[in-house]
C-alpha cells in the first residue's frame, strides 16, 4: 500500500529551492567572473581586495554566493547519497556530517569577508 | 505477471556501466561529477582565501602560488566544470518547470555547443598574452 506522505516531508521543498538556488547561483557565477576579472576592481592582491571590500555591495554579494553555493552544494550531496538504500543512523550520519563542516566552512568564509578592515582612505 | 529485476547494490558500478546510456544519461552522470567537484572546490576555495584575515604579507605570500601557469591550467579545467553544470542546470529546470521534456535532447546539443565555444573563448581570453606572444616569434 502507498503510504501518502506530507509534503512537507516529501522533500519537494528542497526540490524546488535547489532549483531556485541554482538558477540564482548561475546569474551570481556569471556576476563573480565578471567582478573578479573583467572589471577595474579587479586584482588578487591584498590591496586590491582591501579596495573592493570598502563597499558594502561586494561584502554582501560575496556573503549571499557563499551562503547560498554551501547550501545548494551539500544539498546536492545529500540527494546523491538518497539514491541509495540507507539505513537510518547511515542517514543521520551523513546529514551530521554536512551540517557541521558546511556550518564550519560557512562560518569560516563568513569570518573571512568580515574580518577585511575598513580603512579611511585606500589608493585605487 | 512480470518481476522488476531487483536493483544489485553491491555491483552498482557494473549494473549502471552496462546500463544503455543516452545524452540524458550522461548529462545526469557529469552534472553529479561536477557537482562533486565544484562543492569541493569550494572548501578549497574558502581555505585558501582565510589568510586574507592575516594581514597584506601573510595574503599575498599565499596568493603568489596560484598565478603560476599550472594552476592557471586548472582554473581553465574549472571553469570546463562550471560551465557545464551551469549549462545543464538551466536544462534540468526547463525539463522540469518548461516542458523540456520534449525538446531535452536539442538542449543537451546547444548545451554542448555554447559550453565548448565559451570555453575555448575562455582559453584565449586567459591565455591571450601567451598565444601573441607564441604567434609573435
Amino acid at each position: 500500500m502507498y503510504k501518502h506522505q506530507h509534503s512537507t516531508s516529501s522533500g519537494s521543498f528542497s526540490w524546488v529551492f535547489q532549483r531556485i538556488t541554482g538558477l540564482i547561483l548561475v546569474v551570481m557565477v556569471i556576476s563573480h567572473y565578471i567582478l573578479m576579472h573583467y572589471t577595474p576592481e579587479s586584482g588578487h592582491t591584498y590591496d586590491a581586495v582591501l579596495a573592493r571590500m570598502q563597499s558594502n555591495w561586494y561584502r554582501v554579494f560575496d556573503l549571499t554566493f557563499v551562503v547560498l553555493a554551501m547550501y545548494h552544494g551539500l544539498n546536492g550531496i545529500w540527494g546523491i547519497f538518497r539514491d541509495y538504500k540507507l539505513k537510518q543512523w547511515q542517514s543521520v550520519a551523513i546529514i551530521g556530517l554536512l551540517i557541521i563542516f558546511g556550518l564550519a566552512f560557512t562560518l569560516w568564509g563568513i569570518k573571512t569577508i568580515l574580518d577585511i578592515p575598513y580603512v579611511p582612505t585606500v589608493s585605487s | 505477471m512480470s518481476e522488476f529485476k531487483k536493483f544489485d547494490q553491491k555491483n552498482w558500478v557494473k549494473t549502471n556501466l552496462n546500463y544503455r546510456k543516452d545524452s540524458g544519461s550522461w548529462a545526469w552522470i557529469l552534472h553529479r561529477i561536477t557537482g562533486i567537484a565544484l562543492i569541493g572546490y569550494l572548501f578549497l576555495h574558502i581555505y585558501s582565501l582565510s589568510p586574507l584575515s592575516q594581514g597584506r604579507a601573510a595574503f599575498d605570500t599565499f596568493v603568489a602560488k596560484y598565478t603560476t601557469p599550472f594552476f592557471m591550467v586548472l582554473e581553465w579545467l574549472l571553469f570546463a566544470f562550471v560551465l557545464f553544470h551551469s549549462l545543464n542546470g538551466i536544462r534540468v529546470v526547463l525539463v522540469d518547470w518548461a516542458d523540456g521534456a520534449r525538446y531535452h535532447k536539442v538542449l543537451y546539443k546547444y548545451s554542448v555547443v555554447i559550453g565548448t565555444i565559451l570555453f575555448f573563448a575562455m582559453g584565449y581570453i586567459m591565455f591571450a598574452h601567451e598565444i601573441n606572444k607564441f604567434f609573435a616569434g
